[in-house]
Order: structure tokens, then C-alpha cells, then sequence
């Protein structure tokens, strides 16, 4: 095992307008070859934090070193070091493929061989030669992003930055990014940090996972350690009468054996949201993808996290509001229970239900995913979009400072 | 590499919150940015191509300057005649290279805001290069570009009438194509200041109709600044593009304004480049502390 760290970050530290703090005082290592996911909600103060290590930002206090360099006193040498895939694409759609890789080559200071060579190689290494010649602006969502990845590369950076590589691609080229991302970690011995909002993408990526809320290191720890921190079976029961989880969950709660309960809406878990998808071909339009958004409320048996009173009553509210929106989809709305060794409890739990008069439409059993590792480490759902108001308006503010915010020359 | 502090004065951090104490050497290090040949040269080349593709703004910068001349030139210069023993068409010939060099390049130096809407700004900020060399690569560039179409607009001027060829003709012409080079650089310098500042093309309008139609009316395209009553006059004389078009005139027809005197070219020249130098620092001032 590689013991060398390429980043040294130390209390890094970005406060906008001397009182937002976007990044607080975040100290991480990353080693020579690993790929860090780094997870947190919009907002969380990634992209500002990967701005900070490329040296687009200054930080208000601390300092990090990339590939031995520091940021502050060798930013050219801490650039050379790295590629930088942003979030929004950054290619001229005016220019063809090639043009934008050796734009990139010469900017980077590569003697026109060199230059040839390694933009044959990239373009080789994202199946993207044959279109190599057309302008940019003919290229699909996903071809972007792999030529963007292929500039990202050319310079042959030891660490590649990528900002949310997949945002709003389709399931295939997802995919198809990911192992492109493995091979060349694994080929090419690249160090990665990775920021995105998909647990599954760091799940299935990353070797250790940071994550980042309000700005600040919450967990960081390998996918496999993170979910077994959490000791036990996700429970997931769907009901025919969704009415019928208020008078079943009473009974749960003094259960000894039952970690937490978590009531939740469209499903946060995968299963839960496509099977909702496919029966509901067709959603409202006026609820588009924020309808579908999970909402969920928690009760933690442990008492050690607690939802704020009136965010429960505000999720109870909005539960109430979309399971008519969804004309009572009977998943719309189901019930998440953490259970020790959840395969024997699951007759007790049936049991229960018979006893009670309630009738259960379908339980499902599974190891605990990131999402509900996340769900236990900051008390909310990695997808929620709506949080309490006070977080969604600094949140707000912070994503506007970020970006527009001046960038070191 | 050469080394250069242009920026010196613009690298302080803007951001309330610089409570990073770095020491002399650091702030030197900062301060001093290296200027790369070849980046200076991929950013030009990329303006270049980018004109190349826009056929569109080409065609239509050229045919405006063709109605101006047709039918203002022909139109009206049949009515006034001329001008000091010129005939207005050629008086006028100018005059409207310098509008297309104006638009040309202060419109090249303004898509900086398109640079940085459509995200390729970052791509080259987080380049090992300074900014300085991304500056000077984008004058350079719009600078080429909008002497091009003024060399373009020179021809077709000349296949109006408007030029007597000569072997002093000929001879001007070259001077004219440095003097156009010079008459660019600072527009887009100011064109990279003004698109620096502002944040989104909706401002587009207000600076055509604000900055760049008064410049180039006021540049004595139409009529000499002798006969303009006094207030006028003296904003002729504040505008830049005045001193431009005179440059011009002194290349292409020998000679120049009365007002100006004998050495009026000498004088503009000396305009020229004192507002070069100043837009050219201030485009690369504003530039380097611009938002991404």
C-alpha cells in the first residue's frame, strides 16, 4: 500500500464576504493513486474546495499542498500538477475536438510532437477519434464530457479533479464515464478527487469517501467501512394504505432491536423510485423531478439526531400534499426501518402487522446503502432538495458567492 | 520567458477576507507573471479561427461599410462634392474603415463576457499561464482581426474610387495597415475592459448606442471638424477614434485635417499610442481581477 500523500490539505478554510463560510477549516490527505469521492449536497462547499486546490481561489486561512507543491506560494507549479474537469462545460463549441485538445497542449506549454502523440492517446482512451474533427457543438451531452475528461489528461496531470463528472448524463453514459474514470486511475496511477451528489457514483468510485456538509469534513472513511458503521439491515416496508404507517409505527418504536425508523416518500431508495417511475409513465408536469424527490422525516431511536420539530411537520405536510399530487401511489410513501440482523425480524415484523389489522403490500430487505449512511451521519437525505429554509437560503447564498466570485490570476 | 509586473497593482485579493499573511517573497511571486510566447499565441490563433468561421459578422461588417460608402459617398458627394480639393467618396473612405475597425474590435474585446458565459474562460484561468499572456493574446488577436477587415474594407474603397493609384498610394496603404494594427489594439483593450466589467451581453446595446456610435460619428467620417460649430469640435477632439480616422487619412490620402496643422499625423499618432497604452493596461488591469 502507497503511503505517499499527493494532497495535504490543512484547515482550509473560504469565507465570503467575511461572514458566509462556504469551506471550514478542512484537513484531509488524499495518497498517491487513490480516488476520493467527495459527497455533500449542493452547496455543501465542494466545487469551492476543489477551486481552492487549483489555486482558482485563495483560501481565507489554511493552506493544502498538491503533488508537494503549496498553493499558495506555487501556483503554477500546483497547476502543471493538475486537471481540472468542471462542472459546467468549458469547451469552445466553435472549435472541432482536436482543436480544443491542442488549444490545451500549447497552453500547457507542449512541444508540437509531444502534443500529436498524447492527443491521438486521449482521444484513443475516450473512443472519441472518429468524431475528432467535428465542432464541438455536434457532440451529445456525454461526448463533451469525455473530450473534456481527454483534455483533462493530455497534459498528463498526477491528480485530475473532477466536478461532478456525470451531472445530468443518462444512466449508459454514466456508466460508460465511470470506467473510464477506473481505467485510468488503475492504468495510469492518477489521483482523483471526485465531487458529486450521487451516492452510488462514490459508492462505486471512490476508495475512500469524504463527506462534506456546510462546509465542513463530516465522515471520511472507505464506502465498505461507512456502511458497516451502520450494523444492520434496511428494512423497507410499503403498505396498502399508506394511511395505516401513523398508527404502525407506534408499534415499532419500542423495539429494541430496531435502530431507526424513517418515514419515507417516493422512495430513497432506488428500488422504491423506479418502480414508481415505471408505473407512473407519465407525472404531472407541474411536479417534474422535484415531485419525485424523496422527503423524509426521522426518528432516531438512539436520540442522538433529531430533526428540528417544525422541518417534521413541514415533511409530514408536504408528504400529505404529494401523496395526492400522486393520486396515492401506494409506494409513494413507505416505511425504513435499520434492523439488526434484519432477515430474522422480518416474520416478527409480518406478525405484528396481521396482529394489528395492517396490511403490508411488500417488504424488502438490503444492506445499507450510502444514502442511508448519509442519512445517518448528517440527519438528512442526500437528495432533499428542500431541507429547512434557513439551510436552502444560505445554501443559496453560498452557491452565488462561489460563483461569482473573482479567481486568482 | 519574459518577465513582467503589468498587473502588479491588480493582484491584491479583493475579497474582504484575506487574512493570509504571506510573506515579501510570496507577494513577489505573485506579482511577477511570466509571460508565455505560446500561450500568447494559441489565444490569438483561436480569435483568428473563430473569425475565420463567423462568415456571417464578416459579410454583414462589410456590406454595411459598403452601403455607407455607396450610398452616403456616392449619394451625398454628389451633393456636397468634397472637401479641401477631396472628393467625398474619398473623404469619407476613411472614415468607414475606422467604423469597422471601432466595431470590429471593441466587439472582440467585449466577448470576453461570451468566454466566460460559456465557461471557457475557466479553462484557460486554471492554465499554467498568467493572465497577462491570455490578455495579450486576445488584443493581439482582435487587433489582426479587425485589421483584416479593414484591409478588406480598403480594397473595396479602392474599387469604388475612392484612392488615386500611385506608387505613394501604395506606400500608404502599408502605413495604413500598421496604423490600423495600432487604432485596434487599444479598442480592444477597451473592448476586454468594458466586457471585464459588465456581466451579461444585455449591456450590448447600451454600448453600441453609448461608446461606440458617438465614437464614431464624432470621428469625422462625414465632415471635417473645421466646419463643426466649437462644442462639437471639442468633443471630435476627446474622441479617440478622431485621431484614428485622422491616421488614416494621412496614410491613405495625404493629408489631414487643417485644424491639426502640418503635423497632424504626428500628433494623432502620439494620440494613438498614449491611448493604446492606457487601454491596453486597463483592459489587462480589469481583466485580471474579473469574476469568473
Amino acid at each position: 500500500m502507497n503511503t505517499i500523500n499527493t494532497i495535504e490539505v490543512k484547515e482550509l478554510t473560504k469565507i465570503f464576504n467575511g461572514d458566509v463560510k462556504a469551506v471550514d477549516g478542512i484537513s484531509f490527505n488524499v495518497k498517491e493513486g487513490e480516488i476520493l469521492g467527495f459527497l455533500g449536497p449542493n452547496g455543501a462547499g465542494k466545487t469551492t474546495t476543489l477551486n481552492m486546490l487549483s489555486t482558482l481561489l485563495r483560501p481565507t486561512s489554511g493552506t493544502a499542498t498538491v503533488n508537494g507543491h503549496d498553493i499558495l506560494t506555487e501556483p503554477d507549479a500546483v497547476r502543471r500538477s493538475i486537471g481540472y474537469v468542471f462542472q459546467d462545460t468549458t469547451l469552445d463549441i466553435e472549435l472541432t475536438g482536436r482543436e480544443n485538445l491542442d488549444f490545451h497542449g500549447r497552453l500547457y506549454g507542449l512541444e508540437r510532437n509531444t502534443r500529436q502523440q498524447r492527443t491521438k492517446e486521449v482521444l484513443e482512451l475516450v473512443q472519441l477519434t472518429e468524431r475528432a474533427d467535428n465542432f464541438v457543438k455536434t457532440y451529445s451531452g456525454g461526448m463533451k464530457r469525455r473530450l473534456e475528461i481527454a483534455r483533462g489528461l493530455l497534459h498528463h496531470p498526477k491528480v485530475l479533479f473532477l466536478d461532478e463528472p456525470t451531472l445530468g448524463l443518462d444512466p449508459q453514459t454514466r456508466r460508460s464515464i465511470w470506467e473510464h474514470i477506473l481505467h485510468l486511475n488503475q492504468e495510469k496511477n492518477i489521483t482523483v478527487i471526485l465531487t458529486t451528489h450521487y451516492t452510488e457514483e462514490a459508492d462505486y468510485l471512490s476508495k475512500r469517501i469524504l463527506i462534506i456538509d456546510f462546509g465542513k469534513v463530516v465522515v471520511l472513511d472507505t464506502p465498505d467501512n461507512l456502511k458497516a458503521r451502520l450494523e444492520g439491515d434496511v428494512v423497507t416496508l410499503l403498505f396498502k394504505d399508506p394511511a395505516a404507517i401513523e398508527s404502525f409505527r407506534p408499534l415499532l418504536e419500542n423495539k429494541d432491536w430496531i435502530r431507526r425508523i424513517n418515514v419515507v416518500t417516493s422512495g430513497n431508495n432506488y428500488a422504491a423510485m423506479s418502480r414508481m417511475m415505471q408505473t407512473m409513465p407519465r407525472m404531472p408536469s407541474n411536479i417534474g423531478m422535484g415531485g419525485a424527490m424523496p422527503e423524509m422525516d426521522s426518528i432516531n431511536i438512539e436520540g442522538k439526531r433529531t430533526i428540528p420539530e417544525q422541518v417534521q411537520q413541514k415533511s409530514e405536510q408536504d408528504i400529505a400534499d404529494k401523496n395526492l399530487q400522486f393520486g396515492g401511489e401506494t409506494c409513494s410513501k413507505c416505511l425504513n426501518l435499520l434492523v439488526d440482523k434484519g432477515g430474522h425480524r422480518i416474520p416478527e415484523i409480518v406478525k405484528l402487522a396481521d396482529e394489528s389489522g395492517i396490511i403490508l403490500d411488500s417488504v424488502e430487505l438490503r444492506k445499507p446503502s450510502l444514502d442511508d449512511v448519509f442519512l445517518s451521519v448528517t440527519g438528512r437525505n442526500i437528495r432533499e432538495e428542500e431541507g429547512s429554509f434557513i439551510d436552502m437560503v444560505r445554501r443559496h447564498r453560498i452557491m452565488q458567492q462561489a460563483r461569482g466570485r473573482r479567481v486568482r490570476g | 520567458m519574459i518577465w513582467c509586473g503589468v498587473t502588479e497593482s491588480c493582484n491584491k485579493p479583493v475579497d474582504g477576507g484575506s487574512e493570509v499573511k504571506l510573506t515579501k517573497w510570496k507577494v513577489k511571486h505573485e506579482m511577477v507573471q511570466p509571460l508565455s510566447g505560446q500561450a500568447i499565441y494559441v489565444v490569438l490563433l483561436r480569435e483568428l479561427k473563430r473569425y475565420w468561421r463567423a462568415k456571417a459578422r464578416v459579410i454583414s461588417s462589410v456590406a454595411q461599410s459598403i452601403f455607407f460608402l455607396a450610398i452616403f459617398g456616392l449619394g451625398l458627394g454628389g451633393f456636397i462634392g468634397g472637401f479641401g480639393g477631396i472628393n467625398y467618396l474619398s473623404y469619407m473612405a476613411p472614415g468607414v474603415i475606422g467604423m469597422g475597425l471601432l466595431f470590429g474590435s471593441v466587439f472582440s474585446g467585449v466577448s470576453v463576457i461570451f468566454d466566460r458565459q460559456f465557461g471557457f474562460m475557466k479553462e484557460m484561468l486554471v492554465a499554467p499561464v498568467s493572465r497577462t499572456s491570455i490578455i495579450l493574446g486576445k488584443i493581439l488577436g482582435g487587433a489582426t482581426t479587425a485589421t483584416i477587415q479593414g484591409i478588406i474594407l480598403m480594397a473595396i474603397a479602392g474599387i469604388m474610387g475612392a484612392f488615386t493609384p500611385s506608387f505613394a498610394f501604395v506606400a500608404g496603404a502599408f502605413a495604413a495597415i500598421g496604423a490600423m494594427l495600432l487604432i485596434t489594439s487599444g479598442f480592444v483593450g477597451l473592448g476586454v475592459a468594458i466586457g471585464s466589467t459588465l456581466n451579461d451581453f444585455h449591456a450590448f446595446q447600451l454600448l453600441s448606442t453609448f461608446v461606440m456610435w458617438p465614437m464614431f460619428m464624432l470621428s469625422g467620417v462625414f465632415f471635417p471638424i473645421d466646419v463643426a460649430p466649437l462644442p462639437l469640435q471639442v468633443a471630435m477632439l476627446c474622441d479617440p477614434m478622431f485621431y484614428g480616422v485622422e491616421l488614416l487619412r494621412w496614410c491613405l490620402l495625404g493629408a489631414g485635417s487643417p485644424l491639426l496643422g502640418s503635423l497632424g499625423w504626428l500628433i494623432s499618432l502620439g494620440v494613438v499610442t498614449v491611448f493604446d497604452a492606457l487601454m491596453v493596461g486597463l483592459g489587462t488591469c480589469l481583466f485580471s481581477r474579473a469574476q469568473i
